[in-house]
């Protein structure tokens, strides 16, 4: 399917939160410690992401990403990777699960066909298939 | 392809209208760096995914973010500007 450059494709959302499971998707560079960081030598940047799991423990998370300031992400990732939040919300009801997968990825590239075509379409498979979630919150740096 | 309903924290509206993104929450006066507020402001973080999440619901306008401010944010950062082309 090609997607139109001037519509905006908007996926109606018809559930209630309460019974919804949420991912988060940040293009904030965001990874686990255990994991390969993201390639910021390369001017081009990096069109790869990371699986960030969702029994995953903040404190296990880190930030590779030279085009934003990350230390206050350094000292708390849930200001650009909402998961303990999202625990919360879940822990009160607010929303009905929390996504088996999340999504990190540095959002910085000079190829952009590459992130749009290649990238973005992979990750939302991956949301699709695997992370089950009734809707995905994205965040930036 | 089945779409996935999103809603996107942006901190930089102009630069994300760019993208055309289906529902966005700008956060006012928030820096680059802390689409959910500041480190440990576990309460206003949740405030802010509440509303985020709140307008997967709503009827927003497709493309264009929602503003809305958190005093209890502290300092107000000016989000960066689209350059025009002339």
């Amino acid at each position: 399917m090609t997607i139109s450059r001037k519509c905006v494709p908007f996926t109606p959302f018809e559930r209630e939160l309460s019974k919804s499971t949420i991912a988060i998707v940040t293009a904030g560079g965001v990874h686990l410690k255990d994991q390969e960081g993201f390639n910021i030598a390369d001017e081009l940047g990096d069109l790869t992401y990371r699986e960030i799991p969702a029994d995953v423990d903040s404190a296990d998370l880190m930030v590779t990403h030279h085009h934003y300031d990350h230390r206050d992400a350094d000292e708390d990732i849930n200001v650009v990777f909402p998961i303990d939040v999202l625990r919360d919300l879940h822990a009160e009801g607010f929303i009905g699960g929390i996504a088996k997968k999340h999504i990190g990825y540095m959002g910085y590239t000079m190829q952009l066909k590459a992130m749009y075509e290649g990238t973005a379409r992979e990750i939302a498979n991956d949301i699709d298939k695997a992370s089950r979630a009734d809707a995905v919150v994205l965040t930036g740096g | 392809m089945k779409g996935i309903p999103t809603v996107l924290i942006t901190v930089s509206p102009e630069v994300s209208a760019q993208m055309r993104p289906p529902r966005a929450l700008y956060p006012k006066g928030f820096k680059i760096g802390n689409s959910l507020g500041r480190p440990g402001m576990r309460d206003l973080q949740k405030k802010v995914l509440r509303d985020a999440l709140e307008l997967l619901n709503q009827n927003t306008r497709p493309g264009a973010a929602v503003t809305i401010e958190y005093p209890e944010y502290g300092e107000q950062y000016e989000p960066p500007h689209v350059k025009k082309l002339s």
